[in-house]
C-alpha cells in the first residue's frame, strides 16, 4: 500500500510556519481557509498563488495581503492559464536569463469548486494533459459561495442552494448529483491527486509534504464546510467536516502511481442523516415532513461507493 | 420622508430587518424602499441596510447619509471606523442601540435609546444574535405610524421565504410583539426635503497600467487589519487545566492561536473572529466562551 507520508504522526509535528497572516475578510469558521492554511504550512513561502475569483478573492483585499508569498488574481476561468504563464516565465528566465534556482517558485492554483468544476474545468484538464508542473488546491464548499450560494456542479443531490431551493415542484432542492472531480482528474493520471479534510490535519500535512517533493500536476480537493452557505454555527465547522468523513460522504483518499488509497477510513460508517441534519441546506429533507426517498438515495450512493473499498 | 439606517454584522439579520420594516411601512399605507449595502465580506463583518418610508413617491436613491433613525444591532460597532454607525447623525437623529448600557453612559450627544435585545432574542428564538424581527419591531415602534398587525404580517411574509419552521416563526412574532409593546413612539423632527440636482458629468482620465494596477509589495500586511471586533463571544483558555495538546492551534482557520515559547497555546484577540471552533474542539473543554461587552466594558 502506497500511503503518503511526510513523517507527521501527531498534531505537534505540524509545521510551525504560518504562511497566511490573520486579518482576512473570509467568514469566521471557514473550512477552506483552514485547509489552505495547513497546506501552505508545508509549502513554505516560496510560492506564487494564482487565485481564481471566488470566496478566496477575499484573501487579499487591496492594499493588504495575508500571504508571505506572491499572489496573482485571475478571472474564474483563468487561474490555470495564469499558472502556465508564470511557470513558463520562471523556466525561461532560469534557463536563459540567469535566474537562480533558489529564486524558483512553487506555482499553486487556488480555486473554488465553481471554478474547478464549471468555468475553469477545461483549463485544468488541459494543464494535466500537458503535464504542467503545479499544485492545484480546490476548496470545495459545494456551491458558488461568494455570490450568495448558487448551484455549482459540485452541489450535492438533495441540497438547497439559492438557485435550487426546495419548492413544491422540486422538493429535493438540487436534483442532480455532484460531479466526481476526483474520478475525472484521476482518468488523466496526474502526478498526484488527493482529497483532504481540514479536520484531518496530519493526513493533510502529509499529503502536501509528499506533493511538494513531486513534479507535474498535483491536484487537491479540500472539503470546505461553509457556515454561511451550508447553514450551521461557525463553531461546528470541524464537527461537520468530521461527520462528512465518518458518514462516508467525503472519502479521504489519494491517487499515486495508478493506485487509489483511502488514507482515513471511517471505522464504522454513520448514517448520512448525522451529516445532513445539522445543516440548513438539508433541512427540507426533515421538515415539515421527512423526505425518506431522498435521504435513502443519498445513503444508497454512499453505500455503493464504499462497497468497492470495504 | 423618514430615513432609517440599520447597522449590524453579517449573519444577524440586518438586511431582513430593513425588508420587514419596509414591508410593514408599505402595509401601513406608505411608500417604502429597502436595500442592504455590504462588500464581499459577510458573516461577522459590518453590514448596513436602509429603509425609506414616505407618504409620497420616493425619488431618492442610494445610501442614506443623514438618517432620521439609526438602529444599531451590535454595540461593538459603535466605534468601528469601517462601519461608522453614527456617521451623518445630527442632534435630531434618533439612535437606538441594542445594549445593556443606559443611553447616558453611552453618550450625551445624541437622542439615544437602548434596550437589551439579546436576552429577548435568546428567550424567543433560542439565539441571541439574530435581530431581524427585533430591530424591525424597534424601528416600526419608534416611527409610531406603523400598526402592530402590519408589522406582524411583514415579519411573517419576509421570514417565510427563508423556510423557517412554524415554531421559529411564532417565536419571531412573539418577539416582535413584545418589543413593540415595550417601547414608545418618539416624535421625530423631520428634515426639509433636499432639492435633488444632478452633478455635471466628469470624464475619467486614464492612467498607465503600472500606476493603475493594484500591486502590493508588503508581504503579510493583512495583519494590520484587526478582525477582533467581529467577535460576539470570546474564547478564553483555562491555563490551569490546559495540557498543551495544541488541538486548538491546529483547528483555528485563521491561524490566530500561536504557540508561546513555553509550549502553551495563545489566542491573538486582535484578530480572533470568534468562530469558537477552538472551544468546540478542545478535548477537555478547557476553553470557555465569554460574551464580548464590546467597546464599553
Amino acid at each position: 500500500m502506497k500511503v503518503a507520508t511526510g513523517g507527521h504522526k501527531k498534531i505537534k509535528d505540524l509545521h510551525p510556519h504560518e504562511a497566511i497572516a490573520p486579518g482576512t475578510g473570509l467568514c469566521a469558521g471557514c473550512g477552506g481557509l483552514e485547509g489552505l492554511r495547513l497546506g501552505l504550512k508545508e509549502l513554505g513561502d516560496d510560492f506564487l498563488i494564482c487565485n481564481a475569483a471566488g470566496c478566496f478573492t477575499l484573501l487579499s483585499v487591496y492594499p493588504f495581503t495575508p500571504l508571505k508569498g506572491s499572489w496573482l488574481y485571475t478571472t474564474m476561468g483563468g487561474p490555470v492559464p495564469a499558472a502556465q504563464g508564470v511557470r513558463d516565465a520562471l523556466d525561461i528566465r532560469m534557463r536563459y536569463r540567469g535566474l537562480e534556482e533558489k529564486e524558483n517558485l512553487q506555482v499553486i492554483v487556488v480555486a473554488g469548486d465553481g471554478s474547478s468544476n464549471d468555468i475553469g474545468f477545461g483549463a485544468s484538464s488541459a494543464a494535466i494533459h500537458r503535464g504542467l508542473d503545479f499544485i492545484y488546491f480546490c476548496y470545495d464548499n459545494e456551491a458558488y459561495g461568494n455570490t450568495g450560494f448558487q448551484l455549482s456542479a459540485a452541489s450535492p443531490f438533495g441540497s438547497a442552494t439559492q438557485t435550487t431551493p426546495s419548492t413544491y415542484v422540486h422538493e429535493a432542492g438540487t436534483e442532480i448529483n455532484k460531479k466526481d472531480l476526483f474520478e475525472i482528474w484521476k482518468a488523466q493520471k496526474p502526478a498526484y491527486l488527493a482529497t483532504v479534510s481540514p479536520r484531518e490535519p496530519i493526513d493533510l500535512s502529509n499529503k502536501f509534504a509528499r506533493a511538494r517533493a513531486l513534479k507535474g500536476p498535483r491536484m487537491f480537493i479540500c472539503m470546505s464546510p461553509c457556515p454561511t452557505g451550508w447553514g450551521f454555527e461557525p463553531k461546528e465547522a470541524q464537527l461537520i467536516a468530521k461527520l462528512a468523513v465518518d458518514t462516508g460522504i467525503f472519502p479521504v483518499k489519494e491517487y499515486f502511481e495508478g493506485e487509489v488509497t483511502h488514507t482515513v477510513r471511517p471505522r464504522k460508517r454513520l448514517p448520512v442523516e448525522k451529516f445532513l441534519e445539522r445543516q440548513k441546506r438539508f433541512q427540507h429533507l426533515f421538515e415539515p415532513h421527512r423526505q425518506e426517498d431522498v435521504i435513502r438515495q443519498i445513503q444508497k450512493r454512499v453505500d455503493e461507493y464504499w462497497r468497492n473499498y470495504e | 420622508m423618514w430615513r432609517i439606517r440599520i447597522h449590524g454584522r453579517g449573519g444577524q439579520g440586518i438586511k431582513t430587518a430593513s425588508q420587514i420594516l419596509g414591508s410593514a411601512g408599505f402595509y401601513s399605507g406608505f411608500q417604502a424602499q429597502d436595500f442592504p449595502l455590504y462588500g464581499a465580506e459577510r458573516r461577522g463583518a459590518p453590514v448596513i441596510a436602509f429603509t425609506r418610508i414616505s407618504e409620497d413617491i420616493i425619488l431618492e436613491r442610494g445610501p442614506i447619509s443623514s438618517p432620521d433613525i439609526i438602529l444599531i444591532g451590535d454595540e461593538t460597532l459603535l466605534n468601528d471606523p469601517q462601519s461608522a454607525p453614527l456617521c451623518g447623525a445630527e442632534p435630531t437623529t434618533l439612535i437606538f442601540v441594542n445594549s445593556s448600557h443606559t443611553p447616558e453612559s453611552l453618550s450625551q450627544k445624541f437622542s439615544l435609546i437602548t434596550a437589551n435585545l439579546n436576552d429577548l432574542c435568546l428567550q424567543h428564538l433560542n439565539n441571541r444574535t439574530v435581530y431581524s424581527s427585533a430591530l424591525s419591531a424597534v424601528g416600526a415602534r419608534l416611527l409610531g405610524n406603523i400598526d402592530l398587525q402590519d408589522l406582524l404580517q411583514a415579519v411573517e411574509d419576509e421570514l417565510t421565504p427563508h423556510g423557517i419552521s412554524s415554531s421559529a416563526l411564532k417565536g419571531n412574532l412573539d418577539l416582535a410583539r413584545e418589543i413593540f409593546a415595550s417601547l414608545q413612539p418618539v416624535d421625530i423632527l423631520r428634515k426639509e426635503e433636499k432639492v435633488l440636482t444632478a452633478k455635471s458629468l466628469v470624464l475619467p482620465s486614464q492612467l498607465p497600467v503600472v500606476d493603475g494596477a493594484p500591486i502590493i509589495l508588503e508581504p503579510g500586511n493583512m495583519a494590520l487589519r484587526k478582525t477582533g471586533n467581529w467577535r460576539v463571544e470570546r474564547p478564553e483558555i483555562d491555563y490551569e487545566k490546559c495540557n498543551n495538546c495544541l488541538i486548538c492551534y491546529a483547528r483555528c482557520p485563521d491561524g490566530v492561536i500561536g504557540i508561546a515559547p513555553d509550549g502553551r497555546p495563545e489566542i491573538d484577540y486582535d484578530h480572533c473572529k470568534g468562530c469558537l471552533i477552538c472551544a468546540q474542539e478542545c478535548p477537555g473543554h478547557f476553553i470557555h466562551t465569554v460574551r464580548e461587552m464590546g467597546t464599553f466594558p
